[in-house]
């Protein structure tokens, strides 16, 4: 592992989950390439792979852009599993969109089994202010609710978009370290396991 | 009848033929009321003996009958075994046109009957080709990858796509190894190369495509074309050739997602009550099903599981008869063991096995050029009885008799030609039928209970007599030949018939029908040349009795007529002399030899023929008397004359009739009126000849 991390800047996966059309690919794109798609296309899911700074550190970011609109709940658990943060959006124009949030988040937390996942409530299309539904309080109420930062952004402005990744990419090395010093803590156990394996080879 | 009813008062009636055949008799009956009403034995007697006449009488009509309808019956029993025959042809060719449809069903594309019964609606037949097409499929990809027997787990199953992909290491992005992937309808199958075989794979995983999340890789750095494969716990990324292959894939994924989506819907809507166990967890119902296939999968035995391999093995090592037996074994195993896929899958291969045994066995029975034929039929009875075991006796028999005819063409070309036409045609006819007899018999062990393959046999033989009887003919008819020599190698051919059938093979008649009209012309030419040469020496016949020299020469010239049966001593004159021309004497010996040979050619159907030939030429030769005589001789030479015709319309003449009702059991009719027709020329003749005549004639009934 330690051999890989010097060839390899740790990989941070993070999955955009939220329902069909509230901007997920824009965010995704915005972020990757500076550029805002007009066109609505709806993503099956996609896969992004950067190359980051991430306070002087070079990491790579793995984005999986979900689609809004899974038929088999099999199969976003899946997607769900592979993810180490999530970026939970909504449209805050439309309210629809911001109840579904529940749902995704309900899932998430079956899926990974984790209260403290990393996660980010993300309200999206901030610039269009004048067709808000969702109220920044309604929304960030929620967030505090699951113990969440709750960001506005507008994939369309650029507005907080790097903001979020970084954010949770952040709160992912958080977690990782936090995990790597409970292994350390466990790891005598581990050493243990591997002693053993050896005596039976 | 007056007598009767005066006597009795009472109706009782005389015995005729319509009383006693009336439908109402009662034997019994009537004799009890003739019994009550008759008095006294002597009319009692008198009504017997009307009875016995009755009796005789019906006898009597009765032999008529039969007498007169034996030759119908005769000829009605030769139509029927002809139609016989001509049954087993039609069988023959009925069953040949069956194997070959059943034979152009199974080459044929599209499944079982589609073929054949093209009414069905168009598209059916699209779905039912595309079955067709998908089972083959499936069957290649068993074929290519080892390990994949869920494949054919789930009857609806269906190929969508394949290809090759390269794995990428999830975090290094290095190639790891290359894999073929297939798409079917309800799941990703990934295969790895197998290092050993060529073009083999090795079974790796299948993925549900009810759970399978596939991710589009936009962008992996300098990795294009990529996918990534997420199902918990395995990340896998692929890579493709190019952009469309990528494409494809993406599409065919999800083409078959919303497919199988829709298709789990109608299921759902079809049956409620399960659909309550399938919302509970996908994972959990998919390990159900994984545990069962476990169960199945260790129900087999392992021989039968090994079947494939190990037939190929016994095909291989030429052992026929054990790869037969395990044949047998698995088919018998295959009707009572549960169904599941492995039974299936190991079916289809046993299937494959059996069409390769049957392909070996038919190429066993193929003649070759650089085949050895030394064990002749003898070699072929194993593959023959394997074929049949194997249910393609049909084609067992096609080869078998191919077989028999190219060892027959063998004979036909080994049989010297040196040598006279009798020796050749006693040699090759003596082959060929001892062949055929002998084909016969290993026919009837090899095909026991077969009518379709019998009928083949039939047809077969029939149709190698024909080719015999031509070559016959060309041999024999187109050459010249004595008539002796005709009737020897005709009446030669004729028993071989008669011995082929006693195998059940009754053809005398064709090969007969076949021979009769060059046998009527070869007798018609032999009746013209006679005839020729009795015209030619009658010119130099000076009309002299013959001199024999010494009397030793003519006790020796005697004793020869008396072998053939003629007795010549009233003949005699002098110590060297017999009455008789030199002419005569030669025609009396070849005419006896003429009709004996007549007499063997024999036949209903020659009998016209025969008649005609030897009347024709005893008449050219009496002729020649009558010729003299109406010349108007000396009467000297008169009565010399008048003699010679009286040796031939008598002692010849029944000589020559005593050999006719000995051959065919009544006299010939023809001879009979030449005999009437010329009586006249010794009748006329002076009282001395008639004494002798009839002194002769008398004698020669002795």
């Amino acid at each position: 592992m330690a051999k890989k991390a010097t060839v390899q800047p740790a990989l941070h996966k993070v999955i955009m989950v939220g329902s069909g059309g509230v901007g997920k690919s824009a965010l995704t794109l915005q972020f990757m390439y500076d550029e805002f798609v007009e066109d609505y296309e709806p993503t099956k899911a996609d896969s992004y792979r950067k190359k980051i700074l991430l306070d002087g550190e070079d990491v790579q970011i793995d984005i999986l852009d979900t689609a809004g609109q899974e038929d088999y709940a099999a199969i976003r658990d899946n997607y769900f599993r592979s993810g180490e943060g999530f970026l939970c959006i909504f449209s805050i124009t439309e309210d629809e969109s911001f109840q579904a949030t529940q749902e995704f988040r309900e899932q998430i937390l079956r899926v990974k089994n984790d209260e403290n996942i990393p996660f980010l409530l993300v309200g999206n299309k901030s610039d269009l202010e004048d067709r808000r539904k969702v109220t920044f309080q309604e929304a960030s109420d929620r967030a505090k609710q699951w113990g969440v930062p709750y960001v506005e952004t507008s994939a369309k402005t650029r507005e907080h978009v790097d903001k979020v990744f970084y954010d949770l990419m952040r709160e992912i090395r958080a977690r990782k370290i936090e995990e790597k010093t409970v292994n350390n803590g466990r790891g005598k156990d581990k050493n243990k396991k591997k002693k053993l394996k050896c005596t039976i080879l | 009848m007056n007598f009767s009813k005066d006597c009795n008062g009472m109706d009782v009636k005389e015995p005729d033929k319509t009383l006693l055949s009336s439908i109402d008799f009662s034997p019994e009956k009537y004799v009890r009321d003739l019994s009550q009403h008759c008095v006294g034995g002597p009319e009692l007697r008198r009504l017997r003996k009307k009875i016995q006449n009755l009796s005789e009488e019906t006898n009597n009509s009765l032999k008529k009958n039969v007498y007169q309808n034996y030759m119908q019956f005769i000829d009605s029993a030769k139509e029927l075994s002809h139609l016989e025959s001509e049954m087993y042809q039609l069988s023959h060719l009925l069953s040949e046109q069956k194997s070959l449809l059943t034979s152009l069903c199974t080459t044929s594309i599209l499944a079982d009957d589609s073929m054949i019964i093209r009414r069905s609606e168009n598209k059916d037949e699209n779905v039912k080709e595309q079955n067709q097409i998908n089972h083959e499929k499936l069957a290649s990809i068993l074929e290519k990858v080892e390990g994949c027997k869920e494949l054919l787990e789930v009857s609806a199953r269906t190929y969508l796509y394949e290809g090759p992909l390269a794995e990428l290491d999830p975090l290094e992005n290095t190639v790891i190894k290359n894999v073929q992937a297939y798409l079917f309808s309800d799941g990703l199958m990934i295969a790895t190369r197998n290092g050993r075989g060529l073009m083999k794979y090795v079974f790796e995983t299948m993925y549900e495509l009810g759970s399978l999340a596939v991710v589009n890789v936009k962008d992996l750095g300098n990795i294009k074309y990529a996918f990534k494969i997420l199902i918990f716990p395995d990340t896998r990324i692929f890579k493709c050739d190019s952009e469309t292959t990528k494409k494809e894939w993406l599409e065919k994924f999800d083409h078959a997602k919303k497919t199988k989506l829709t298709q789990d819907q109608q299921k759902r809507e079809s049956v409620p009550e399960k659909s309550p166990s399938r919302s509970i967890s996908i994972d959990s119902q998919s390990l159900n099903q994984f545990e069962e296939l476990e169960d199945t999968v260790t129900a087999h035995p392992e021989w039968f599981l090994e079947a494939p391999e190990e037939l190929d093995v016994c095909i291989a090592q030429r052992h026929f008869d054990d790869a037969l037996a395990l044949l047998q074994r698995v088919v018998e195993y295959c009707a009572h063991a549960q169904q599941d896929h492995v039974l299936i899958e190991v079916q289809r291969k046993v299937d494959v096995r059996h069409n390769n045994l049957t392909q070996v066995l038919m190429k066993e029975l193929e003649i070759s050029t650089g085949k050895s034929m030394q064990g002749g039929l003898g070699a072929s009875r194993r593959a023959v009885r394997l074929l049949i075991m194997l249910g393609h006796s049909n084609q067992a028999c096609d080869l078998f008799l191919k077989l028999c005819t190219y060892l027959l063409k063998i004979q036909y070309d080994r049989t010297k030609k040196e040598g006279s036409i009798t020796v050749y045609v006693k040699n090759l006819s003596g082959i060929i039928f001892t062949n055929i007899c002998h084909m016969t018999e290993e026919f009837l062990k090899n095909f026991p209970n077969s009518s379709a393959c019998c009928s083949a046999y039939l047809v077969w033989v029939s149709a190698q007599l024909s080719y015999f009887s031509n070559h016959f003919i060309k041999r024999v008819f187109k050459s010249p030949i004595s008539l002796s020599n005709l009737a020897e190698c005709i009446d030669l051919v004729r028993w071989h018939c008669q011995k082929l059938c006693t195998y059940g093979v009754d053809l005398c008649y064709q090969v007969e029908g076949a021979l009769r009209t060059y046998i009527t012309k070869a007798l018609k030419d032999f009746n013209d040349k006679f005839v020729e040469s009795i015209k030619f020496k009658a010119l130099d016949d000076n009309w002299n009795p013959t001199n024999l020299k010494s009397k030793n020469l003519l006790s020796k010239c005697l004793n020869e007529y008396a072998e053939m049966g003629l007795i010549l001593n009233s003949y005699i004159t002098g110590d060297v002399w017999l009455q008789i021309t030199a002419n005569n004497m030669e025609f009396s010996k070849t005419f006896l030899i003429l009709l004996n040979n007549c007499l063997k050619l024999e036949t209903t159907e020659l009998l016209y023929a025969i008649n005609d030939t030897i009347s024709n030429v005893f008449e050219a030769q009496i002729k020649q008397h009558e010729l003299i005589l109406s010349e108007g001789t000396k009467a000297d030479q008169k009565t010399f004359v008048i003699k010679n015709a009286e040796f031939l319309l008598t002692t010849l003449m029944v000589l020559c009739q005593r050999k006719y009702i000995e051959k065919l059991g009544f006299p010939c009719e023809k001879l009979k009126q030449i005999q009437d027709k010329y009586s006249s020329l010794i009748t006329v003749i002076s009282p001395t000849t008639r004494d002798i005549k009839t002194k002769y004639s008398s004698d020669q009934y002795l």
